[in-house]
């Protein structure tokens, strides 16, 4: 996303950004003046030159479907609020981001790492292994052993509301 | 004083030394924590954006068990903070999608009924016990220490959904800090990110916010202070991986408030820190015995 491309706005585009518009979190993508706070502030665009949530909010309002979704920087937002708490609009970047993965899981598209994590509270209840091994480390620690997540339960959610078949995982 | 006390995946996998500080320092304060039977992961703060009404659906299940307890919950997260307390503010303020989230939830013999309230140990310190109280609960001071704290994000953003403290320039934890004789210093970007959220997407990244900000704590402060178990892996692990590590000793919030209440150094799990924080021994008054198991 960093090279400069001359953007043609289609009629795709439009009915794009008006979808995007329709989530909770995206609401407000007209209201960008681009002042650019969003940016200055984000602790990721610091340190990434190709990480610019001025810019996502930016190809937001022109409806740029492809270069959001299929982008890797969807995926470097650590959520810290910065910028949703710093926007004079209320425009909140932040939530624009949350709004894209939102949509990018509907056409399909995860990063890697948020599916393994995903699978995981499927499979585990937990992001990670809290087995044997754990729960006789903690006996250790004098802690009693970790709650067993009520794995059927968490089975009926995601069954109803299809989101680990969705997201292309395990099949329970 | 009695919560539901949902501990949260990382800290049970990992940081056995947070949770069982926050435990004793807990019973020492005459506050009961339950655990939560059948309690899960909260959903982690991704996943109600990838998907919302599973988001809302996993949160709430966990909510419910606090509910059948009757009691409120504590976190020690601040990220499942902010999970649980956006999904409980959500339902409580949404019929339409409370009722679209019981539906889902009824297959598991659940209901969300919008009874109890989330807050993290800081905040439950803050707001239910009171500073007042607790000083008068220190009685070893740890008088000269210098810290620094490190709220993170979620404890106090997005601040129309959490509600508490000042977003940019919030006083809770230094008060708590403050309250142990210790002294909570100034440094210049205290409230930055830690980044501990794309530890798995950009990895290096996570590495260099946090080697920035402990390096800059070193400057003014003898050991940084926190209050979540990401943001205490960030900043210990960004440390534990280069040849020479900063040695900044990363210290939970419940240890440092536990030592000066008299709580013992290795019953605090402080041994098994990281970044050896021994240190802080010499401010512990001298008239305690250290290391024998002795309050």
């Amino acid at each position: 996303m960093t090279e400069q491309k001359e953007i043609k706005i289609t009629s795709e585009n439009t009915s794009f950004r008006k979808e995007l518009m329709q989530r909770k979190g995206a609401e407000r993508i007209m209201y960008c003046y681009q002042c650019g706070i969003c940016s200055a502030d984000c602790p990721v665009a610091k340190r990434v030159k190709e990480f610019r949530p001025r810019r996502i909010a930016r190809l937001a309002v022109l409806g740029q479907k492809d270069r959001l979704l299929n982008s890797d920087t969807l995926w470097l937002c650590a959520g810290c609020y910065t910028c949703y708490e710093r926007c004079p609009e209320k425009v909140r970047v932040s939530e624009i981001i949350s709004a894209l993965r939102g949509a990018a899981v509907e056409e399909g598209i995860i990063h890697p790492t948020y599916k393994t994590l995903m699978n995981s509270i499927a499979e585990k209840g937990y992001i990670y292994e809290i087995d044997e091994f754990e729960n006789e480390m903690r006996g250790d620690e004098g802690l009693p052993e970790a709650p067993s997540p009520a794995q059927d339960e968490i089975d009926e959610i995601l069954k109803k509301t299809g989101f680990i078949e969705r997201v292309g995982g395990a099949h329970r | 004083m009695k919560y539901a006390f949902f501990v949260g995946c990382t800290t049970l996998a990992r940081l056995w030394p947070y949770e069982s500080s926050t435990r004793k320092v807990a019973e020492h304060l005459d506050i009961e924590l339950m655990d939560m039977p059948g309690s899960s992961c909260c959903g982690t703060t991704y996943l109600e954006a990838l998907d919302h009404i599973t988001g809302l659906a996993i949160a709430a299940r966990n909510i419910c068990i606090a509910e059948e307890m009757g009691t409120d919950i504590v976190t020690i997260c601040n990220g499942c903070t902010e999970v649980l307390t956006k999904a409980n503010r959500e339902l409580k303020h949404d019929e339409e999608l409370k009722a679209k989230v019981n539906e889902i939830l009824a297959e598991t013999g659940k209901e969300y009924k919008g009874t109890v309230e989330v807050k993290h140990f800081v905040r439950m310190l803050k707001e239910d016990y009171g500073i007042e109280k607790l000083s008068e609960k220190i009685t070893k001071p740890l008088n000269g220490f210098t810290v620094g704290a490190h709220y993170g994000c979620h404890i106090l953003k997005p601040s129309d959904v959490m509600g508490f403290d000042d977003p940019e320039a919030p006083t809770a934890l230094d008060e708590l800090i403050d309250a142990t004789g210790a002294k909570s210093v100034y440094y210049p970007n205290k409230l930055e990110c830690c980044t501990g959220p794309i530890m798995g997407i950009r990895e290096a990244v996570t590495w260099s916010v946090g080697l920035e900000k402990v390096n800059i704590v070193k400057e003014y402060a003898e050991a940084m202070i926190t209050c979540c178990p990401f943001c205490y892996l960030t900043y210990e692990r960004c440390q534990l991986m280069q040849e020479t590590p900063p040695g900044v000793p990363i210290i939970h919030i419940p240890q440092l408030l536990g030592l000066a209440m008299g709580l013992n150094y290795d019953e605090l799990g402080l041994g098994n820190n990281g970044i050896d924080p021994s240190i802080v021994k010499q401010y512990i008054d001298s008239t305690q015995t250290i290391g024998d198991g002795s309050q």
